[in-house]
C-alpha cells in the first residue's frame, strides 16, 4: 500500500542521512588520516605550487589541510606541561599561537624536502580514545618509521603527537621547554619562542 | 629526518640506511609522558630530569665546542667532498663501510638471540662483498630485498638490562652516555677494521672519511635541529636518549596486545 511505501521511502532516506555520521564513528584511525596525508603529497608534488614565488600560496595551502587533523591547542598544552594550568586564558591563547606558528615552520620546513618520498601505511594500535598509526616513509633506499599518535575528539581522530625512529616531537620540545622554565619563568619561555618565530620570518 | 649524526664515531654498526623493516611497530600509547598529568603541581618542574645528565655543565661546553667543529670544519670538508664526488660514488662507499662492519652486526644480533636477523646479515654479508664487489654495491638489499638488521654493542648492553648512565657528550663524537660509549668500545673490538695493522694516520684517515662520507649522505640534521630549537642542546640530548632507547626497544621486542 502507498502508506507502506512512504514509509519504506522515509526508512531509506533516514538511514541514508544516518549513514555519513556513522561512518565517520567506525572510520578507523588511519582511515581519517590518509587523505589529510595524501592531499600533502598531492601540495607539496605539484608543479604550479612550485618555487620561492609560490611559497606563501604552497604553505597556507598545507596550513589550512594541516590544521584539519592535526591538533595544535593540544600540543601546546602538552608542550608546556604544569605550567599550562597557571597561566591565564590569554595568556594560553597567545602560547597556542606562538606553539602554531613554531610547530608549523618546523613541520613544514622538513615537507619543503620532499622530493618523491613513498607513504606506506604499516600499523595501527588504537586505544579507547587514543591511536598510533605508523607509516615508512621510503626515501633513496632507506626507510624511516613515522608514527601518529592520536586523540580522538568527538569522533574525529586528530593527531597530537608525531614520532620519527622513537623521538617524539612533543617530548622534544617539552624537555626544551622544561629546561628554560627553570631558568627563566615563563616570560623567558614565551619571550624566547616569540624570538624563535620572528627568525623564520626574516628567513 | 634522519637523526643518524647522533651515531658517532668510528665502529658504527648502524648503517646509515635506517631501520629494520618492521612488522611489529613500536608501542607508543603506553608510554606516559602522553598521558594527562595535570594533577602535578609546580614541583614537578623542580623534580630530577627525565634524563640523568649530571655533567650538564662540563657537557654543554662540549656541545658548543662540536658545534663550532661542525661548522668551521666538518660542514666545509663535507660541502666540498659531496661537490667533489658524485652521489652515487659516496652511496658505494657508504656501503663499503657499513658492509665492513657487518661482523659487529653478526656478533650483536647473535648476543641477543636473533638469529635469524643474524641469518640476514651475514647472507647480507657474503652477497655484498662477492657480487657486490667488496661491498661497493647493496645488491642484497635491491635483488634480494634483505634489509639491514642493525645491531651494536650499546644495544645489546640494553637488551640485557643494563641502564644508560649520564649523559655525555665527547668532543669530535657527540652525543653518548657510558652504555653507548662503552658500546662504543665493543664495536670497535668487534670490528675487523680494528685489527689491520694500520698506522695512526690511516686510521685517522679511514674514519674521517668514514664520517664525512656519512654526514655527506644525510641531509643537514644538526642544522634542522639548530634552527627549530629554542635549545639544541637540550634537543639533541632528547633526541639522542629517544632515539637509543628505540634501539634497544627494538631488540628486546615490543607487547604486541594493547
Amino acid at each position: 500500500m502507498l502508506s507502506s511505501r512512504i514509509f519504506i521511502a522515509l526508512l531509506a532516506v533516514f538511514v541514508y542521512l544516518q549513514a555519513p555520521a556513522v561512518t565517520a564513528e567506525t572510520e578507523s584511525p588511519t582511515e581519517q588520516l590518509k587523505p589529510t596525508l595524501e592531499k600533502l603529497v598531492d601540495i607539496l608534488s605539484d608543479p604550479s605550487l612550485e618555487g620561492q614565488e609560490n611559497k606563501k600560496k604552497r604553505r597556507d595551502l598545507i596550513m589550512s589541510t594541516i590544521s584539519k587533523r592535526f591538533d595544535f591547542r593540544e600540543m601546546s598544552k602538552r608542550v608546556l606541561g604544569p605550567t599550562w594550568r597557571e597561566i591565564s586564558p590569554e595568556e594560553r591563547d597567545n602560547f597556542t599561537a606562538e606553539m602554531t606558528k613554531l610547530l608549523e615552520n618546523n613541520y613544514i620546513g622538513q615537507l619543503e624536502n620532499y622530493s618523491g618520498e613513498t607513504v606506506e601505511y604499516v600499523g595501527e594500535r588504537v586505544r579507547e580514545d587514543r591511536a598510533q598509526v605508523s607509516t615508512l616513509i621510503e626515501s633513496e633506499g632507506s626507510q624511516y618509521p613515522v608514527h601518529y599518535i592520536m586523540n580522538r575528539e568527538d569522533g574525529k581522530w586528530m593527531v597530537y603527537d608525531i614520532n620519527i625512529e622513537g623521538v617524539s616531537l612533543i617530548r622534544n620540545y617539552r624537555a626544551e621547554f622544561k629546561s628554560i622554565l627553570r631558568r627563566q619563568n615563563y616570560e623567558g619561555l614565551i619571550k624566547t619562542l616569540e624570538k624563535k618565530n620572528a627568525s623564520f620570518e626574516q628567513s | 629526518m634522519l637523526l643518524l649524526c647522533f651515531i658517532a664515531g668510528p665502529a658504527l654498526a648502524a648503517e646509515d640506511s635506517g631501520g629494520e623493516s618492521q612488522v611489529d611497530t613500536p608501542n607508543l600509547l603506553d608510554e606516559n609522558y602522553l598521558e594527562d598529568d595535570y594533577e602535578d603541581s609546580r614541583e614537578e618542574l623542580y623534580a630530577i630530569e627525565d634524563i640523568y645528565d649530571p655533567l650538564e655543565p662540563v657537557n654543554r661546553v662540549l656541545f658548543q665546542f662540536n658545534d663550532r667543529l661542525y661548522f668551521w670544519v666538518l660542514k666545509p670538508v663535507k660541502t666540498g667532498y659531496s661537490y667533489l664526488l658524485p652521489a652515487e660514488l659516496r652511496e658505494s662507499l657508504g656501503n663499503f663501510f657499513n658492509n665492513l662492519s657487518a661482523p659487529i652486526r653478526l656478533i650483536n644480533n647473535l648476543f641477543q638471540g636473533r638469529f635469524e636477523d643474524a641469518g640476514v646479515v651475514l647472507s647480507r654479508f657474503l652477497i655484498n662483498s662477492t657480487v657486490g664487489v667488496y661491498g661497493l654495491a647493496d645488491v642484497a638489499l635491491q635483488e634480494y630485498n634483505l634489509e639491514p638488521r642493525l645491531a651494536d654493542f650499546g644495544q645489546t648492553l640494553g637488551f640485557y638490562g643494563l641502564g644508560e648512565g649520564p649523559y655525555i657528550v665527547w668532543p669530535v663524537l657527540g652525543p653518548s652516555n657510558i652504555r653507548h660509549s662503552a658500546g662504543l668500545v665493543g664495536d670497535h673490538l668487534a670490528s675487523p677494521v680494528s685489527y689491520l695493522h694500520m698506522t695512526t694516520d690511516e686510521s685517522v684517515l679511514y674514519y674521517s672519511v668514514n664520517r664525512v662520507n656519512n654526514l655527506s649522505l644525510s641531509p643537514g640534521v644538526y642544522e634542522e635541529i639548530k634552527k627549530f630549537s629554542l635549545d639544541p642542546y637540550v634537543a639533541a640530548r632528547q633526541s639522542f636518549f629517544d632515539f637509543r632507547r628505540n634501539v634497544v626497544q627494538q631488540a628486546t621486542g615490543e607487547e604486541t596486545d594493547f
